[in-house]
């Protein structure tokens, strides 16, 4: 009975979410919007992640994150085995015999599976929409904001990909009376981002991962000179009027958080007199949501890259912080 | 005696009709013959006769046990009259009830296997002898049952995570200091007490341990007491023959129980008197549901959940001299003879679908303590003999009034008594600390509860012993302390304004925390009485003594004071379960200090205070018109009702509603599919199509709102049969235990000369607690769309999945759980549904007439009957599985929304006009390690205070992750006082029973 008014019911495919893989493009997809965030700034947050990003780091925790374009996410834990999508999909572009179940090369993201699918298994990763809904959504967590000193934390991927709508949101969240916050990875044009972004937002979340340009290369896949140029601009204006911004490094083992890395970057901090960073504790939880979007990536059987820091070695390189007069608390 | 109407049809007899007939056989020698057990066949009173039937279903099996003048007799054919029938609905379950454990034939009758008719003391004493004979043969199949689970779960985990247990230990260790003062705080310099933990206070401590470390044994002097008085001087009719005067007996027999009771101060106490003579009492109210434990005497030492000792000496009393004596003269029992084993108390006695906590006990109530305070007795007294002059002579109210005074001279002659141990024991006393603390409280209880209190020690030892004297009187369930923070502050003001020196005044603070920390340990000295169905009923509760702390002040004023904070910082030093403490926020005058300390308190409890937004509740209350002054001295009865303090029976625990049972019904036409019994109306079989009743016209449910329409006509019909059951129940009271102390202490009672139970307080009430609310507006929710909105399934599929358990559709079962908007989950139309149920629940029970006056009030909270209850319904349209626990009072269910601030604001949207009986919403929330203490007390505070300002009414939160609970149960050693909020009440997680623990530990966790 169930294949039966499923098929039925059969939308038309949705065109919303074919989107070419142009980074530059003007209106982001929405990866997801977080609610009830504590760790993404101060007080109770809203997180609104941009789907699209810049660099390639090779441990992105977000693996749905780095490309810009819409794609299909199968969680195979909450699959119940109906075979509906199976049978439903226009392009037969799935199969159980597929290790990733979907066939991406085939699949033209229609979405008619994702429809029927009774389970959620199925879903696309990353939808349009409208500015006014977003701020609406963020909106009615004011209450929340009030009592915590929240607010909201746009975060990707990379929103500052997409400067013209960031600044739009901005723009309407500032009317809103609410607290803004950017995580960036900084790989901006300066410029538009001091017209553009700077007078709406109240607090910058600032990644600076590897000091080395050659390594950042290696392993973000671009150099880092205009991170770092960016940075220390942006830390100027903070100087004088009081924006709040704050560096941050992931701690990846081997790569990010290594001796030489770290101190690089304290030094670095340090001669720009800042004395507040933050160190994020790597997550080894990640790897299998690249499964769920048919990717792999090299580090599924590094034992450092799935086991938490141990709590001594976190300690050291706070230590290395500490040292210089920085903060990481 | 109940009816039986032979059949006269033939029937084969089956071969266990042979053996049952044996088996009873062997018994009746058993009991003729030896004369150990011969003895137990006589009470003092002589012989207990009785008769218990046995029948199946199919009438395969008939026989009786005729328990006459010393003599027991089997019978193949039932006789006409017996005292209590049991009809099981196979040949199996008969032989299985012979062989069974106490919580075995529980489970027999909760799961339909057998359902007795009739007395059920008889029933009781019949399991008594069977396990005269059975008990060692039961005590191996409990320990055995015991090994195994305990071995399960050391399979699972095998060894203990000290880590999660430790850290719990270290919430106590990190304290923050206030950084405002609340105007009303005088002397408190720093209100969150931050100097002090439990080890500055080794008295109190001492009594912690035995707490934990005690077993409760049951006490008999109570009983035995007032059953001897009743021998003495009659029950029905007085020496002379004429009728007793139910007030006046009662008086007569309470003055006589409080005279002779043993006056007694454990060692070190700062407070005089106790409940029991036992470290740890249970203390057994005959004419309540004494008898229910009955059958379990030789068990309930060695069972697994909540066991207590018995020692032989009692088990002989209670035996033999007591149980006979009031096997009939009980609530249930009057009830049963009265109207003829009436319908509504059948339903009741089957557990599935409302239980009506007049059976036990009408209780649920907060005494007039300001009076008693300030008037003492003997100014009470002076009160009632004024009153008296308006009324004529042997006029009921007259006799009222004689008996309220009776009363107050017992609980004054138990204070003087008490008096007296104290003084002898100083005499005695070499230890010069103690010779002067004995010789104060001999001083104390001299002046206390007959004359005026004038100083906190005082006023807490009058509280104590007023409180011992009303738990004297009837029995301790729900009975509720009310405002102690505001009650006491007068004393502690006037206390402190005598001493000048600051040292002087740090140093009684202190003793004032002491004070109060003995207070709260009295407080643990008994326990209520519970037969093993409560464990798994009300699983972990003790008599759930709330006090309440916060809000505002009759005249309006912020109500928070020193004693608000002290009593807080006992609260969180000894984070026990019982009293039960309820904080009002009053977000107009309580400050964010104080609800900042409720969290901090909270999270180092892990579970208690309850919170309260002082400003809906009162809205909530809106419609009855109180006036204001008395609508802002509320209370938290219980577990959360709001009580107007000292003016008002609310009985706000009156039932426990099982509002899915209603579903169910509507989804069976009328048959409870469990109890396997057609008892509510027609209202029409889903899927065929075929129309059973003629006022439904054409198809049934052609709409979704014909299908509401079923569920609201098979919900009036429970409602209605529950509120008949408690008005006869109620009738019961008037005439077997009138509470004239009560009465004293309550508003309006002295000047109508009329007792609470027939209607004497200046307001009246009955309260429901109905429970399964998100589980019915999910499966409404579900029903609506998929088969109505969006017609992507057939009634008769969705009901055929429910039936199977979702077995053979998973994905329908992944589509129902997924794919519709729950409530918690912000959808609009899930609030509308669940208002749309709590609206009709409201009116419907608000229509009723209630019969002291007064209305039926509705709350949404569940005690554990979530568990319960959810443990005999079967799979719901929702995609919640059979047996499975329903949300606790009114929660989401965990999957409505991974953010929890969805959860919280449908919670608050919802309209608190037609929750004038208050609800129970909790939330686990759990802190990250790294995180400071400020910054967690700071995202609780968010939370709640979001809530509150959302209009939000209740909230209770527990700071405990689920793999702590996981660890806590296979290794119950590490966590003796790992306190849980269930729905209302708290408890220590390690005594619960199974069920209860998976549905805490299944419940949506948010972290912090
Ligand atoms: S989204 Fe891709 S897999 Fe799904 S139905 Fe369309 S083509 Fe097939
Ligand atoms: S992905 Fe969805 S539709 Fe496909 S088999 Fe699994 S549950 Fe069924």
């Amino acid at each position: 009975m169930f294949i039966r008014f499923i098929l039925s019911n059969r939308p038309p495919p949705n065109h919303n979410l074919l989107f070419d893989d142009n980074m530059m493009q003007k209106t982001p997809l929405i990866l997801d919007i977080k609610g009830n965030s504590l760790d993404d700034g101060p007080g109770i947050r809203t997180v609104v992640f941009f789907k699209g990003c810049p660099l390639s780091c090779v441990w992105c925790h977000n693996p749905e994150s780095k490309k810009a374009g819409a794609e299909i996410s199968f969680d195979k834990t909450e699959c119940v085995g109906c075979d509906t999508c199976i049978q439903s999909c226009p392009e037969n572009a799935l199969d159980r015999k597929n290790p990733f179940f979907i066939d991406r090369a085939q699949c033209t993201l229609c979405g008619v599976c994702v429809e029927n699918c009774p389970s959620g298994a199925l879903s696309m990763v990353g939808k349009t929409m409208r500015i006014e809904d977003i701020v609406a959504m963020a909106a009615k967590d004011k209450p929340f904001y009030k009592n915590s000193n929240g607010g909201v934390t746009l975060s990707g991927g990379e929103p500052t990909l997409f400067m013209d709508f960031l600044s739009d949101l901005l723009k309407h969240l500032k009317d809103e009376g609410i607290h803004t916050l950017v995580e960036t990875c900084g790989l901006f044009e300066f410029q538009q981002f001091e017209k553009k972004i700077l007078p709406y937002i109240d607090t910058i979340y600032y990644d600076i991962k590897i000091h080395d340009p050659d390594a950042h290369k290696q392993f973000c896949g671009v150099k880092n000179d205009l991170i770092l140029k960016n940075f220390i601009k942006l830390n100027a204006i903070s100087a004088e009027n009081g924006l709040e911004l704050l560096a941050r490094t992931p701690l990846i083992p081997n790569i990010t958080a290594t001796d030489k890395n770290l101190n690089q970057i304290a030094g670095f901090l340090k001669t720009l007199k800042i004395r507040q960073a933050r160190l994020l504790a790597y997550n080894p939880l990640w790897h299998e949501k690249n499964e769920k979007i048919g990717t792999q990536n090299s580090f599924q059987n590094n034992k450092d890259m799935t086991t938490w820091i141990p709590k001594e070695k976190l300690e050291t390189y706070r230590s290395i912080f500490t040292e210089k007069g920085i903060h990481t608390g | 005696m109940f009816f039986f109407q032979p059949t006269t049809a033939r029937i084969k007899f089956s071969p266990t009709n042979i053996l049952l007939n044996t088996l009873l056989r062997v018994f009746a020698a058993n009991f003729n013959f030896r004369p150990g057990l011969k003895k137990y066949l006589k009470s003092d009173q002589g012989w207990i006769d009785f008769t218990i039937g046995f029948r199946t279903d199919s009438g395969s099996v008939k026989a009786a046990v005729l328990f006459k003048n010393g003599k027991v007799s089997v019978s193949k054919i039932i006789p006409e009259k017996v005292d209590t029938m049991l009809t099981f609905h196979s040949d199996g379950a008969v032989l299985k009830l012979l062989g069974a454990t106490p919580t075995e034939q529980i489970f027999m009758v909760l799961k339909g296997q057998l359902s007795p008719k009739g007395n059920q003391s008889y029933l009781n004493l019949f399991f008594f002898f069977l396990s005269l004979l059975l008990n060692s043969k039961q005590k191996k199949l409990m320990e055995k049952e015991r090994k195994i689970s305990k071995k399960e779960l050391l399979k699972e985990s095998p060894t203990a995570k000290t880590e999660l247990s430790d850290d719990l230990i270290k919430r106590f260790g990190v304290r923050m200091k206030a950084d405002t003062i609340d105007k009303n705080v005088k002397y408190l310099k720093d209100p969150f007490l931050s100097d002090y933990g439990l080890d500055n206070f080794p008295r109190v401590k001492k009594y912690l341990d035995i707490h934990f470390e005690v077993k409760p044994e049951v006490c008999p002097e109570l009983p035995k007491l007032v059953t001897d008085w009743h021998k003495a001087n009659g029950y029905e009719t007085d020496k002379n023959g004429k009728p007793w005067n139910p007030l006046l007996r009662k008086a007569h027999a309470y003055k006589y129980l409080m005279e002779n009771r043993k006056p007694l101060i454990r060692g070190n106490d700062l407070i005089a008197g106790t409940t029991t003579t036992k470290d740890i009492g249970v203390v057994v109210y005959p004419e309540g549901h004494g008898t229910m434990i009955w059958g379990e005497l030789l068990t309930v030492p060695h069972r697994t959940l909540n066991p207590y000792d018995v020692s032989e000496e009692t088990l002989n009393i209670l035996h033999h001299e007591i149980f006979p004596f009031w096997s009939k003269r009980n609530f249930k029992e009057w009830v049963r003879e009265e109207y003829d084993s009436p319908l509504c108390q059948q339903i009741d006695e089957r557990f599935a679908i409302y239980f009506i906590w007049k059976s036990v006990t009408i209780s649920h109530t907060i005494p007039d303590f300001p009076k008693l305070l300030s008037m003492g007795t003997s100014g009470i007294i002076s009160e009632i003999n004024d009153q008296m002059k308006s009324f004529a002579k042997n006029s009921n109210e007259k006799n009222t009034l004689e008996a309220m005074i009776l009363c107050l001279e017992g609980l004054t002659a138990y204070s003087k008594n008490l008096a007296k141990t104290a003084a002898s024991a100083a005499a005695s006393e070499n230890n010069p600390q103690r010779k002067a603390e004995l010789e104060k409280l001999a001083k104390t209880c001299d002046q206390v509860v007959e004359k005026p209190a004038r100083t906190l020690d005082e006023a807490v030892n009058a509280m104590w012993i007023s409180w011992v004297g009303l738990h004297m009187e009837s029995t301790n369930a729900g009975l509720s302390l009310g405002r102690l923070d505001q009650w006491l502050q007068p004393y502690f003001l006037a206390d402190m304004e005598k001493l000048n020196s600051g040292p002087e005044q740090a140093k009684y603070i202190k003793h004032a925390v002491e004070l109060i920390g003995c207070f709260y340990m009295r407080c643990t000295d008994h326990l209520p009485l519970t037969p093993d169905i409560a464990n798994w009923v009300f699983g972990g509760s003790s008599s759930d003594q709330a006090i309440t702390l916060g809000g505002v002040t009759p005249e309006g004023d912020d109500g928070v004071c020193d004693m608000t904070y002290i009593f807080l910082k006992v609260t969180e030093m000894l984070s026990i379960r019982d009293p039960n403490v309820n904080a009002r926020f009053n977000p107009d005058k309580n400050s964010d200090t104080y609800l900042k300390r409720l969290c901090e308190v909270n999270l180092i409890t892990s579970a208690t205070p309850s919170m309260h937004n002082d400003n809906e509740v009162m809205a909530s209350l809106e419609e009855f018109n109180y006036e204001i002054e008395d609508l802002r001295n509320w209370s938290a009865t219980g577990c959360v009702e709001p009580t107007l303090s000292g003016k008002h029976i609310g009985h706000t625990n009156f039932q426990m509603m099982n509002m899915v049972a209603a579903l169910e019904m509507a989804l069976n036409n009328g048959k409870h599919p469990l109890l396997n019994w057609k008892l509510g109306p027609n209202t029409g079989e889903i899927g065929t199509g075929k129309i059973n009743n003629d006022n439904i016209a054409d198809k049934p449910f052609k709409t979704f709102d014909d299908f509401f329409n079923a569920f609201i006509t098979q919900f009036k019909f429970i409602i209605d049969q529950s509120i008949e059951y408690n008005e006869m129940l109620a009738q019961a009271h008037q005439v077997i235990r009138p509470t004239p102390l009560l009465s004293s202490v309550i508003g309006d009672c002295i000047s109508k000369g009329k007792d609470v139970t027939i209607g004497g307080a200046k307001y009246n009430s009955s309260g429901a607690a109905l429970i399964g609310l998100a589980d019915i507006t999910d499966s409404l929710l579900v029903i609506k769309k998929l088969v109505y909105d969006d017609k992507k399934v057939s009634f008769a599929d969705l009901k055929k999945a429910v039936d199977e358990n979702f077995e053979n559709d998973p994905a329908l079962h992944a589509m129902v759980t997924k794919k519709v908007p729950l409530f918690g989950s912000g959808s609009d139309e899930a609030v509308a549904m669940a208002d749309r149920i709590a609206k009709f629940a409201h009116d419907y029970y608000g229509s009723k007439k209630h019969y002291r006056g007064g209305k039926y009030t509705v709350g949404f909270w569940s005690m554990s009957n979530h568990v319960a209850y959810g443990t005999l319904t079967g799979a719901l349209p929702s995609g919640r599985l059979s047996g499975k626990a329903f949300t606790p009072g009114l929660t989401p269910e965990p999957n409505a929304s991974k953010n929890l601030l969805d959860n919280i604001r449908d919670v608050a949207r919802l309209d608190t006009k037609n929750i004038n009986n208050n609800i129970a919403f909790n939330v686990k929330v759990i802190p990250t390690p790294e995180d400071t203490r400020e910054k967690t007390v700071n995202d609780m505070f968010s939370y709640v205070k979001t809530y509150f300002d959302l209009g939000g009414m209740q909230m209770q939160m527990n700071v405990v992750t689920s793999e702590t609970l996981k660890d806590a149960m296979a290794h119950p050693e590490n966590y003796r006082n790992l306190l849980v909020r269930i729905s209302g009440y708290n408890a220590y997680f390690v005594t619960l029973n199974k069920d209860m623990q998976l549905e805490l530990i299944e419940r949506a966790e948010y972290g912090m």
